[in-house]
């Protein structure tokens, strides 16, 4: 066997095809309520007879996500730069950031509406207040995990603190807020999916809604795939960031 | 605490060197760590001149003191009121040590997101040397350094020994007059060890800087200094200071001469009895 | 002058001080900028509604914490097993990681609704969903402890005699328990956030569905109660796990 086919056989795009094929087939064989499991080939139907709106709405939740991440990591990354160097920010700010997390964004859902009215800054908001939590977290935890050694070498060269800022402290933050921004983007798309739940006409979550008020069970899965589809397509482009920015193996 | 001083002159000293102003100077000092109650004193009434261009040595048992004194030089940690560091005759406040002296701790510290060439121009972009004068700097000096076709590797990729000649080269770029080496071997094996000393001493012998090097291994202390200083248990203080006056360039087989047996004799017989007092120390501690 | 300096280094003072300033800040901007009380009702109107209403929002408050501490720990159990047989069979790893990957792809909310069709309306479903959104968490933390320590300790453990399954139990796992950890902390806000926002698409009682009935009847203060009475349940949820870990988890 070749190296190319023992690539293939243990590539996870084998277990994928192979989940597909099993799907169909269970589908085909045992045929159950399409209710509880439809077949394959019925949601990519589905799929198809509705791609516009498929489209239209993955580009809409996709600019959410986008923008509440984009706001939500700039925000997390500042105030996890105050708290690092004001000790008191910290103690009395972040346990308010801690709790705000506690808050259950969904009830906030028709407020936001109130708010920032049925807009894309709403949904944007939304997204925002999942985002900046874990960026916060980890942009701290890897400011602080600055290698004191390393402090007291760029000390005895002469650094001032800003220098040593840049061309230490964040260098060596960096992976620990890549983990951060992962962590953001998945939540960042459950803030956009949820905030479209309150007064939307586009968007992945107003289908979801939709499928699921008007009991179209197909659709549902045809929406949920949708949602898979821009997860990994984020997911990867994270990925993808982080192997050129953050390549290097941290010594710890 | 005793301090011996001896007589003899090395020939490598030029005669006038008891008028010239020392590079460095401590006059007393201490440096206590804690609490009234639960102090500790790391460095106690150390007194040492060190004269330009001199390479000396310091060695001692584990926790005398070593690298706290260190510390004190390269300006990261403010010694006692009791006493002062002079500085080329001058003395220092506070802090006032930061970048003027060449330091190069235990671990080599390279930053793993930089490239072997931008590890060692560190110091000279900290200074405000442009980028691109300073890697040609650094790109000219990577032959001397056996670092040749390295430029623009990462450290991962490179061995422990290597590592360290990127960092000794980045010590080297920062072009002060006084270099503190802080058992910057200590990590490597015998035998690699044994080429950077002999390394280390050709590269010295051509640039001719002032070197303080702390080391923990007595047969390094004599092969490479002029002078060897003994440091006792903590408290730690110079216990002894020993002139070393075997000819330069230093081969490696001059381990073996009496002469060198002569002075390792005496100065094992001087660091055993510190060892002991640690061994005693930590077991009271235990 | 001893006592003020000891009482300005506690970690509690800043913390009280700024609750003290948000509350300033709250009612004084409802003062202030005249704000309608539904945009935004002041604070203590909101705790005098929660007293009133203590029956209904207790009630609701019970079913939620069902589920939420039902999924938490059915979640983080079978997270925890999952990442120790994937650690022991590497085929199964291969061949379930990549899936677990892409199911998480697609955010928690979007199987609510198909949860709630498979599962019904009931409590089943939210704890469902809950041990979805935290065994992910948990397996891929616990796997990533698991995996720590190094080819030379094992070789170590298995130079005693150590079978594979004794070197789980004696070294992989107290290694992990840090990463372990992090999953349980990180699971508890989640797992009531998970539940309410499934409540919300469709339940019998919950607080979940006590925001959903008071936003249809556009009964704000009922919402923000709930929404209190959610916030608090989960801090002391969350303060409760940080003492069994602070108790259990000794050796740190």
């Amino acid at each position: 066997m070749n190296v190319f086919m023992q690539r293939l056989l243990c590539s996870p795009a084998l277990a994928f095809v192979g989940l597909a094929l099993v799907w169909e087939l269970c589908v085909h064989v045992y045929a159950p309520s399409p209710r509880y499991l439809p077949a394959l080939s019925t949601i990519a139907q589905d799929a198809w007879s509705v791609w516009p709106q498929l489209l239209g709405g993955f580009g809409r939740t996709l600019l959410e996500t986008v923008l509440g991440f984009m706001l939500g990591a700039l925000f997390g990354c500042a105030c996890g730069t105050l708290f690092t160097y004001s000790r008191w920010m910290e103690r009395s700010v972040f346990p308010l950031f801690v709790v705000s997390q506690t808050v259950p964004v969904v009830a906030f859902g028709a407020l936001i509406v109130i708010w920032f009215g049925n807009s894309l800054l709403a949904k944007v908001m939304t997204a925002f207040f999942l985002t900046f939590f874990p960026v916060t977290v980890n942009t701290l935890r890897g400011l602080k995990s600055c290698d004191p050694q390393r402090i007291a070498l760029m000390r005895s060269f002469g650094a001032n603190r800003l220098v040593m800022f840049f061309k230490l402290a964040v260098p060596s933050a960096l992976p620990q807020i890549m983990v951060g921004f992962r962590v953001a983007i998945g939540l960042s798309l459950i803030g956009s999916v949820v905030g479209e739940w309150f007064g939307e006409t586009v968007g992945l979550g107003v289908m979801l809604m939709e499928a699921m008020n008007a009991d179209q069970v197909v659709r549902l899965w045809v929406v949920m795939f949708a949602c898979g589809v821009m997860g990994a397509l984020l997911y990867g482009l994270l990925t993808f960031v982080e192997r050129r920015l953050v390549w290097w193996r941290s010594e710890s | 605490m005793k301090f011996m001083r001896d007589e003899t002159l090395s020939p490598a000293m030029p005669a006038a060197a008891g008028h010239a102003v020392p590079m460095l100077e401590l006059v007393n000092v201490w440096k206590r760590f804690g609490a009234a109650q639960a102090q500790t004193v790391a460095v106690s009434g150390v007194n040492l001149r060190i004269a330009k261009s001199e390479f000396v040595t310091l060695v001692g048992p584990s926790g005398c003191g070593k690298s706290t004194l260190f510390n004190m030089i390269a300006g990261l940690l403010a010694p006692d009121d009791d006493g002062s560091l002079l500085f080329g005759g001058a003395p220092q406040r506070n802090g006032q040590l930061l970048g003027k002296v060449s330091f190069m701790p235990q671990r080599d510290l390279l930053f793993p997101w930089r490239t072997v060439l931008d590890n060692a121009i560190l110091a000279l972009e900290v200074e405000g040397v442009p980028r691109k004068d300073a890697r040609e700097r650094a790109r000219a000096m990577l032959p001397e350094f056996g670092l040749a076709g390295f430029a623009d590797h990462y450290p991962h990729q490179l061995s422990g020994g290597m590592r360290q000649r990127v960092a000794l080269m980045r010590t080297f770029l920062f072009e002060r007059d006084l270099m503190l080496l802080d058992e910057p071997f200590g990590a490597l094996d015998a035998l690699t060890r044994t080429r950077m000393q002999h390394w280390l001493l050709e590269l010295w012998a051509r640039h001719r800087r002032t070197v303080l090097f702390i080391t923990h291994d007595i047969d390094e202390a004599i092969l490479l200094g002029d002078k060897v200083l003994v440091m006792t248990a903590r408290p730690g203080t110079v216990k002894s200071e020993t002139r070393i006056d075997l000819p330069r360039p230093r081969d490696p087989s001059i381990v073996l001469t009496p002469e060198f047996i002569d002075l390792k004799q005496r100065l094992l017989a001087e660091i055993e009895e510190e060892s002991r007092k640690t061994f005693a120390q930590e077991g009271i501690a235990s | 002058m001893v006592a003020q300096r000891k009482l300005m280094a506690s970690p509690v003072v800043p913390v009280l001080l700024s609750i003290v300033v948000l509350l300033v800040v709250w009612e004084g901007a409802i003062l202030l900028f005249k704000i309608p009380a539904f945009v935004l009702p002041s604070l203590g109107a909101i705790v005098y509604h929660a007293f009133t209403d203590t029956g209904r929002l207790m009630g609701a408050l019970m079913a939620t914490l069902g589920e939420a501490i039902g999924g938490y720990v059915l979640g983080s159990v079978l997270g925890l097993l999952l990442a120790v047989l994937l650690l022991l069979v590497p085929l199964f790893e291969r061949i379930v990681m990549p899936l677990a990957v892409a199911v998480n792809a697609v955010p928690t909310v979007a199987y609510a609704p198909l949860f709630l069709i498979w599962f019904g309306l009931g409590g089943a479903s939210k704890v469902a969903l809950v041990a979805l959104a935290v065994g992910f968490t948990m397996l891929v933390s616990a796997l990533h402890g698991l995996k720590q320590p190094d080819q030379a300790a094992v070789n170590l453990m298995r130079s005693f005699g150590a079978g594979s399954l004794k070197i789980v139990w004696r070294l992989r796992l107290p290694v992990a328990m840090p990463s372990v950890v992090a999953a349980l902390r990180i699971g508890v806000p989640r797992s009531m956030i998970v539940a309410i926002v499934g409540e919300m698409l469709g339940a019998y009682a919950g607080l979940g569905r006590l925001i959903y009935e008071s936003t249809q009847q556009i009964d704000l203060l009922s919402v923000w109660s709930a929404v209190l009475v959610a916030s608090l349940a989960s801090m002391v949820f969350y303060g409760l796990l940080v003492w069994i870990d602070q108790r259990l988890v000794w050796w740190r």
